[in-house]
């Protein structure tokens, strides 16, 4: 049973890469305070209790009813230099996320969003193996450390398997994707996420901008 | 001195008597006013000092407050540093807060901490500042929900907020409850996005009122948590002081009452100024039987002492009235003595004068009583001169005989004046008198007479020489004078007669010669009735006594100048008059 639905998985593996669709485009990222850097570096700001990253960086991703995938690759975000790396995070619904300790010290990974509540307690540098937490509802998490208050980190959980990060520009790419009629989204910040209806023809490459 | 002591005068005993009195007065005055004003700063300190008291117990009660709230203000300050009580609040994860909160206030609620950081109860208040209810499994401290609604806000302070809760513990009592209300800041934004409350058991001072039996509590929503009063004394005081409250203005103040029928001493001080809450007073009550007793003590030891200041000063006063009334004693006798020296001085110089003046009117009286019948003698011996049937020798016996009345009635209008003069009856009519013309008129009448034909009188006066004197008297002094230069002098001899102005005083020389007066009759010539062999001239020995006498009323003098066989000489000294120019213009 099992070794059926694997090779039934892999027939139809060709079929869906056949009909592959890309999606690309700009989302209009608020300006930054910091001077226009296209840097990988940013950082997760809470401001009026709206979290956000900065520089600012947006989530894009293509909501409809995906099949699930029977394994999904386990993720890590370390704890290094007092800080989440990194430090927005998105995955599919179902991912477990690997907290390593690289620093010198204790930390206490908490979480009390109603995504995901989860407290890994005070563990020490490089324990092994690294605590460890499987993200089963969509949503955002806060993660934060007990010990170390201004840590901040979000991990998004997002319930498509098509997702990506934009770049400090703005710009995303989305490949391999279905064809049909979908809704791409983009996170923003905490409290802002715009999306877009699309439609998606087969081995095309549709343009949208966000908002 | 005994003597002296027995025969006190009794206006000496009045004078000391009166001394005591004055004395006794002062003391008097001065112990009830040091009573007065000894009692009344007795009273003004006992309350002074409660006061103080109450003001020390209400500076340590604050001292242990600031201590407190600071304690507890560090503890909200590492809340809301907390993670996870950060990560309740900002994330939506509010049932978590309390969970949150229970590891990080569990010592806080433990009850075996420190007396004053043992809370009974906590709660959150959310941003807006309403409660946060507690979940039933979290021992927060058990609170009705009535009470739990007081611990609201209408709006979130910034700062630490104090508060009173009154409310009924668990085993039905009434209490207080301290509340302290912590801001909690977001870190982010560092806005107040919560707030803790922390009910404490209210402080209480150290050793307070242990030994006045002051009693204090806290008044709060009109209502007096005072546990060692009876309910309706509670009551009074709250109501006391609450109409104190309306009235003054101030942060703390003291009053005076009557709390079931008892005088009692109030302070109340408001003890969470500048809060959101309802304000709450430290109030005390200090019982005032003991102050009052205390008072009542300390006035019979201050009237106890002024009545011994009054003893002994009642012997002081005694002692120094003897001993300033001894020397009036002394002088008292001294002037008895004295008194009784004059009164018997003045008795016999009355008897003299009494003598003096009867032997003067007697004179005066004798004279009068000698004229009349020398008036009548002489007017019968005109009357009988008158008749023409007498031989001729009868008239010259008749004529001398009118002779001697004549001499009879000078020699008493002499002895009259003389009188009047020994009884300092002799009135001087003292004027300016011109002496020139006086001589002169009375040496014109001297040549007319014809017994001085054969005698020259020679004179050498300046003109209008004016003395000091009476005209009458002036004039019988110098015709006394003149009249003496005429009888003693021989036939065909001089009379001189000299004024010379010396100064002030104004000589008058009459000189005659004639036999003088013998050297042993001189010194005597001036006495009544005396008469130096003298018996052929005409005379009466009364003649210079009253000049002499006359003179020296004057103010001037006459003396015998020289007397021998040439020339007798007189020197009549006059006083010159004062202003002789201004009576002559």
């Amino acid at each position: 049973m099992k070794c059926a639905s694997l090779v039934a998985a892999l027939a139809l593996a060709p079929a869906a890469a056949l009909a592959q669709g890309t999606l690309e485009g700009k989302v209009a990222l608020p300006k930054s305070h910091f001077a226009p850097v296209m840097s990988e570096h940013y950082e997760i700001v809470s401001k009026g209790g709206i979290l956000a990253t900065n520089p600012p960086r947006a989530v894009v991703w293509l909501e409809g009813s995906f099949s699930k995938p029977s394994h999904l690759p386990t993720k890590q975000i370390a704890q290094k230099n007092f800080a989440f790396v990194p430090p927005l995070l998105a995955i599919e619904v179902g991912t477990k996320v690997d907290f390593p300790n690289l620093d010198d010290t204790y930390h206490n990974i908490f979480s009390y969003s109603p995504t995901k509540r989860f407290d890994l307690g005070r563990y020490p540098p490089g324990e092994k193996p690294p605590p460890t937490v499987l993200f089963d509802k969509p949503g955002l998490v806060t993660l934060r450390c007990d010990i170390h208050e201004h840590m901040r980190g979000l991990i998004l959980v997002l319930d498509t398997p098509y997702f990506t990060i934009t770049d400090a520009a703005g710009n995303f790419r989305l490949a391999n994707l279905p064809a049909g009629r979908f809704t791409v989204k983009a996170w923003v910040n905490s409290r802002s996420t715009w999306e877009h209806r699309v439609d998606l023809k087969p081995a095309a490459t549709l343009h949208v901008d966000l908002p | 001195m005994n003597r002296a002591a027995e025969r006190r005068p009794a206006g000496f005993q009045r004078f000391r008597t009166k001394l005591l009195l004055a004395m006794m007065l002062i003391i008097c005055v001065l112990t009830s006013l040091g009573i007065y004003v000894a009692q009344r700063r007795a009273t003004a300190e006992a309350q002074a000092r409660l006061e103080h008291d109450f003001q020390i117990e209400i500076a340590a009660l604050d001292r242990l407050q600031n201590l407190r709230q600071a304690a507890v203000a560090d503890r909200s300050q590492a809340l809301a540093q907390n993670a996870r009580i950060h990560a309740a609040l900002e994330d939506n994860a509010l049932d978590l807060l309390y969970p949150s909160a229970e590891d990080e206030l569990r010592d806080v609620m433990a009850s075996g901490t420190t007396a004053t950081l043992h809370a009974r109860f906590y709660r959150f208040l959310d941003h807006r500042g309403a409660v946060l209810i507690p979940p039933r499994e979290i021992s927060a401290g058990r609170l009705r929900p009535n009470e739990q609604r007081r611990l609201s806000q209408n709006k979130l302070s910034r700062t630490m907020q104090t508060g009173y809760l009154a409310r009924r513990d668990a085993a039905g009592n009434s209490t207080v409850d301290e509340m302290i209300a912590l801001p909690i800041r977001s870190t982010e934004t560092n806005e107040v996005i919560a707030a803790l409350v922390l009910g404490f058991k209210p402080l209480e001072a150290v050793g307070r009122g242990s030994a006045t039996g002051m009693q204090s509590g806290i008044l709060v929503d009109g209502k007096l948590q005072l546990s060692g009063l009876e309910p309706a004394a509670r009551v009074e005081v709250g109501r006391e002081v609450e109409r104190d409250l309306t009235q003054g203005e101030g942060k703390s103040h003291s009053l005076r009452r009557q709390i079931n029928d008892r005088p009692c001493l109030l302070f109340w001080k408001r003890l969470n100024p500048h809060s959101n809450y309802p304000p709450a007073y430290e109030v005390c009550v200090y019982p005032l039987q003991q102050l009052l007793a205390h008072e009542r003590r300390l006035r019979w030891k201050i009237l106890g002492a002024g009545g011994l200041f009054l003893v002994g000063g009642f012997a002081i006063s005694e002692f120094f009235a003897g001993r300033l009334s001894r020397p009036v004693e002394k002088l008292l006798v001294v002037s008895e003595k004295n008194l009784g020296e004059r009164r018997r001085a003045e008795a016999k110089l009355r008897t003299t004068a009494e003598e003096l003046q009867r032997s003067a009117r007697f004179s005066a009286d004798a004279s009068h009583q000698l004229k009349s019948p020398i008036t009548v003698l002489r007017a019968g011996l005109d009357g009988l001169l008158a008749r023409d049937d007498f031989a001729p020798e009868v008239y010259e016996e008749i004529s001398a005989l009118v002779h001697q009345t004549y001499w009879l009635t000078g020699v008493i209008d002499d002895l009259l004046l003389l009188s009047r003069m020994d009884a300092g009856r002799l009135q001087l009519n003292l004027g300016t008198v011109d002496l020139t013309h006086l001589i002169e008129q009375w040496s014109d009448d001297l040549r007319a007479l014809p017994e001085t034909e054969d005698l020259k009188i020679e004179s050498d006066i300046p003109a209008g020489l004016q003395i000091a004197g009476e005209t009458d008297f002036t004039a019988l002094v110098v015709q006394n004078l003149l009249d003496n230069a005429r009888k003693y002098n021989r036939a065909g001899g001089v009379i001189r007669i000299q004024v010379r102005q010396k100064d002030e005083q104004v000589e008058l020389h009459i000189a005659n010669t004639g036999r003088g007066i013998p050297v042993e009759a001189q010194p005597y010539i001036f006495e009544r009735f005396h008469r130096a062999g003298t018996d052929d001239v005409p005379g009466h020995g009364l003649g210079l006594n009253l000049a002499r006498e006359l003179m020296r009323l004057h103010g001037g003098e006459l003396r015998l100048l020289r007397s021998n066989a040439q020339w007798t000489e007189f020197v009549a000294i006059f006083r010159a008059a004062t202003t002789p120019a201004r009576d002559r213009g």
